[in-house]
């Protein structure tokens, strides 16, 4: 019975190891994410702090220049509305497009994000947009 | 012909409700002639959902884009081999070509089964077929892949670029067969439970299945891998993309089964986990597919969102309540009286590499959910990347290839001095050799390095167990070397299956280690004729070259690579833009070799400043990876192989003794 308890207390340091490793890496790696509505909400709040932000890509206002790979674009709620500045400098994701919905990883600057990363959910984007007719065949 | 299709699908899921009914009845009855309906009723299933798939395929092959799910998923300048992959590639065939695979098995298990374990078998055709009813039941009611358009589309939309890739033909079929698979252990598990039988004879029934599930999520996972390495173009094989984690969870999950089953069946320990591991396994694949499909978590690359998730969140408390309810109500009988002597013992290096490898499916699990998690809880997502996985599992990766060489060679029971000494002493010499070396040749102490040294740890005890079972061989039998090694072989599998999959497993450490801790990444505007470095390479962007058909238009970069001033190389990074949808894709270029991976990928150009800007990354080792995966398949080949006594037993018994039954 001794050997048992010794080997509960074996089992319990791995738990508790693990649990240690999950609770540092959360408390140091964590981000906020936002939609849109709640990023202009609380942005004041955040402000320098790193964030992740989902929004569209308002129509009419993506500028890219191929040559210093800079980026700029206003990130909107998906009717345009609340546009925040986007400046990001790096390789255009594939799936970016105007009116796209987009993640922004990066630190909130008043007026603005500069943006480390941007995240494009490709497929699921993609059929959803065919689902709503936008690129229908049939429509 | 569609409308046939339902029907097939609608009938498919009446005989699957029927299978269970008829088997629980039979079961609970002892009704043989009742159970037997329920078998049949479950081939008839496989029957109908054949007929159901295949009208789907045909009428992807004919181009029928009166339906909706062939005008989403295609269209007629599609080549056939993608038209085909379009049965999986989308949310509707999915969930159909699941029911497909599963029934196969369901089929196939009973076939096996067919004069053995009478009294599991009919709670494994009942659990099959609840699975398959609900994935049925989804094709049914919720998601019709049959489903026609009011007017028939004139073309179809395609399939999604990034699909159009022959990663495309091999990654979703195998990761479907290694998460459906995993059915079939835990169909048994539940039918130990169910009936009572709760020795090990339906582990021994399913090692095999196991192993064989164990194969496909290893090989979905490495696949999938590949695929992100060569068409996404950001330079890495993994993302921590919850989708990834998604298949990564079942297969941390269904190791750990794999490893604790031995102890099973050598010491009949370990039942109440090994349920608990065989059930989680099952519940992952099914949460696996849920986070692919609801939306609920934001990933890359999902299925589209859809109405799915309460009906698997649903399906999953259902299984989790039934088989925890099991497992509770039959605790008293699983328990059993052996206990771990010592923590210097093969028992005790398993179950810690149990705890491990959970450990690691429960940190990549809470990873994955913790943004849904703190909206509940606080209101507010917060999203976790790949550093938190990456600092979490470093370590925890680094105790689990430290226990991968200590627990095949310590000692049953308890361990003493001497054994310690005889087992550990040429691989620790080994091991510690090679880190001096490596220290000494200017590899930088940290992850990398300890992997670098644990891993010829974990070869050395492999290497020596080759070699103590050839020589005891070859000292009884005066056999010739090499005959005595491969009698030893013969007469082992799955030990030394299992030693050739830890090499495969070690190869993709160090691979992992590598290309994580020392890889390069460059990125650099060039005009023409300009050059730049990256690692010891020096790249000269030459010139673009257009190129255009009537699927897409491409530009492509021609890259010399020049090594201390010879050119070793021409690299062609590629951008394409497809012409419906349309859309960019990046089409990288890789040179790849067994020291590193020259990666080169065009970020963008612009005509009129004709300027490029490439993307150059040195990934060391990378293909170590991928040749750990050949060696893990050729492992396991091994491992499954029969013996000659089972090849014996194997001998089909007469139709008399059948009916007899």
């Amino acid at each position: 019975m001794l050997n048992q308890r010794r080997f509960v207390i074996g089992a319990v340091l791995i738990a508790a190891a693990v649990s240690y490793l999950v609770y540092a890496g959360i408390k140091t790696t964590s981000v906020y994410y936002f939609e849109m509505d709640e990023f202009v909400a609380r942005r004041a709040d955040h402000a320098g702090e790193d964030l992740r932000v989902k929004g569209w890509v308002k129509q009419g206002t993506m500028q890219w220049d191929a040559a210093t790979n800079r980026l700029a674009f206003d990130l909107s709620r998906k009717d345009g509305s609340e546009p925040v500045p986007v400046a990001y400098t790096g390789i255009l994701p594939d799936m970016f497009a105007e009116g796209r919905e987009v993640v922004v990883e990066g630190r909130y600057e008043t007026p603005g994000l500069k943006a480390k990363q941007i995240m494009t959910s490709c497929p699921s984007k993609y059929e959803a947009e065919r689902e709503q007719g936008a690129t229908h065949p049939g429509a | 012909m569609p409308e046939l299709g339902r029907l097939a699908v609608c009938l498919a899921l009446l005989c699957a409700l029927f299978s269970i009914g008829a088997s629980i009845t039979g079961a609970l009855r002892r009704r043989r002639d009742v159970v037997r309906s329920g078998t049949h009723a479950a081939y008839a299933t496989f029957g109908l959902v054949v007929v159901a798939a295949a009208i789907l395929l045909q009428a992807l092959l004919t181009h029928d884009f009166s339906l909706e799910y062939v005008a989403a998923y295609s269209s007629s300048t599609l080549p056939t081999y993608y038209t085909v992959a379009a049965l999986w590639g989308g949310q509707k065939g999915s969930l159909l070509f699941w029911a497909l695979v599963l029934t196969f098995f369901t089929t196939l298990v009973q076939w096996q089964n067919r004069e053995r374990n009478r009294e599991l078998m009919p709670w494994v055709t009942a659990t099959l077929m609840t699975v398959t009813s609900f994935f049925l039941g989804l094709v049914t009611f919720i998601t019709d892949p049959f489903e026609r358009l009011p007017t028939p589309a004139v073309e179809g939309a395609d399939l999604n670029p990034l699909l159009q890739n022959y990663w495309m033909m091999i990654h979703p079929p195998s990761l479907y067969t290694g998460y459906v698979s995993a059915s079939v252990p835990f169909a048994f598990a539940i039918a130990a439970l169910a009936s009572g039988k709760l020795g090990d004879q339906w582990i021994r029934t399913t090692r095999r299945w196991a192993l064989f599930s164990w194969f496909f999520l290893t090989l979905g996972n490495l696949f999938g891998a590949m695929w992100a390495y060569e068409v996404l173009g950001w330079g890495g094989y993994w993302a921590w993309d919850p989708v990834e984690n998604a298949a990564f969870m079942p297969w941390l999950v269904s190791t750990a089964f794999l490893h604790s089953v031995m102890i099973q069946e050598k010491k009949d320990m370990l039942r109440v986990w090994n349920m608990v591991l065989v059930l989680l396994t099952f519940t992952l694949t099914i949460f696996g597919t849920f986070l692919t499909r609801s939306g609920v978590i934001s990933s890359v690359h999902s299925f589209t969102q859809s109405g799915l998730g309460p009906f698997f969140i649903g399906f999953l408390c259902f299984a989790i309540l039934v088989a925890g309810g099991l497992v509770v109500y039959r605790l008293p009988e699983l328990r059993t009286a052996g206990t771990i002597e010592s923590f210097f013992s093969r028992e005790a290096a398993f179950l810690f590499n149990n705890l491990v490898l959970v450990g690691i499916a429960f940190a990549v699990f809470w990873g994955t959910v913790f943004p849904v998690i703190s909206e509940w809880v606080r209101g507010v997502k917060i999203t976790v990347g790949p550093p938190f996985f990456n600092r979490v599992n470093a370590p925890l990766g680094i105790a689990l290839l430290f226990l991968m060489g200590v627990g095949p060679v310590i000692a049953w029971r308890r361990a003493t001095p001497k054994n310690l000494w005889r087992a550990f002493a040429f691989p620790v010499g080994a091991g510690v050799a090679a880190a001096v070396v490596l220290l000494l040749a200017g590899v930088p102490f940290g992850y990398a390095h300890t992997t670098f040294g644990l891993g010829v740890f974990v070869l050395g005890t492999i290497a020596q167990e080759f070699w103590r079972g050839m020589r005891a061989r070859q000292a009884l039998l005066h056999e010739r070397a090499p005959q005595a090694l491969a009698r030893v072989i013969g007469k082992n599998r799955r030990r030394y299956g299992g030693y050739v999959i830890h090499i495969g497993i070690v190869m993709a450490f160090v691979g992992v280690a590598a290309s994580s801790v020392f890889r390069v990444e460059v990125q650099q505007t060039v005009k023409q004729g300009e050059e730049f470095k990256a690692g010891r390479y020096t790249l000269r962007f030459d010139r673009i070259e257009n190129r255009e058909d009537g699927h897409m238009a491409a530009s492509a970069a021609v890259v010399s690579v020049f090594v201390d001033g010879t050119q070793i190389d021409t690299l062609m990074p590629e951008k394409r833009f497809y012409k419906k949808p349309k859309q960019p894709t990046t089409e990288v270029a890789n040179r790849s070799t067994l020291r590193e991976d020259l990666y080169l990928v065009l970020g963008s150009y612009d005509p009129q400043s004709k300027l490029a800007t490439i993307l150059a990354y040195v990934n060391p080792l990378v293909v170590w990876i991928w040749l750990g995966g050949v060696v893990i398949a050729f492992g396991t080949l091994i491992a499954v192989w029969p013996s000659a006594a089972e090849r014996r037993v194997e001998v089909p018994v007469p139709d008399r003794a059948v009916r007899a039954g």
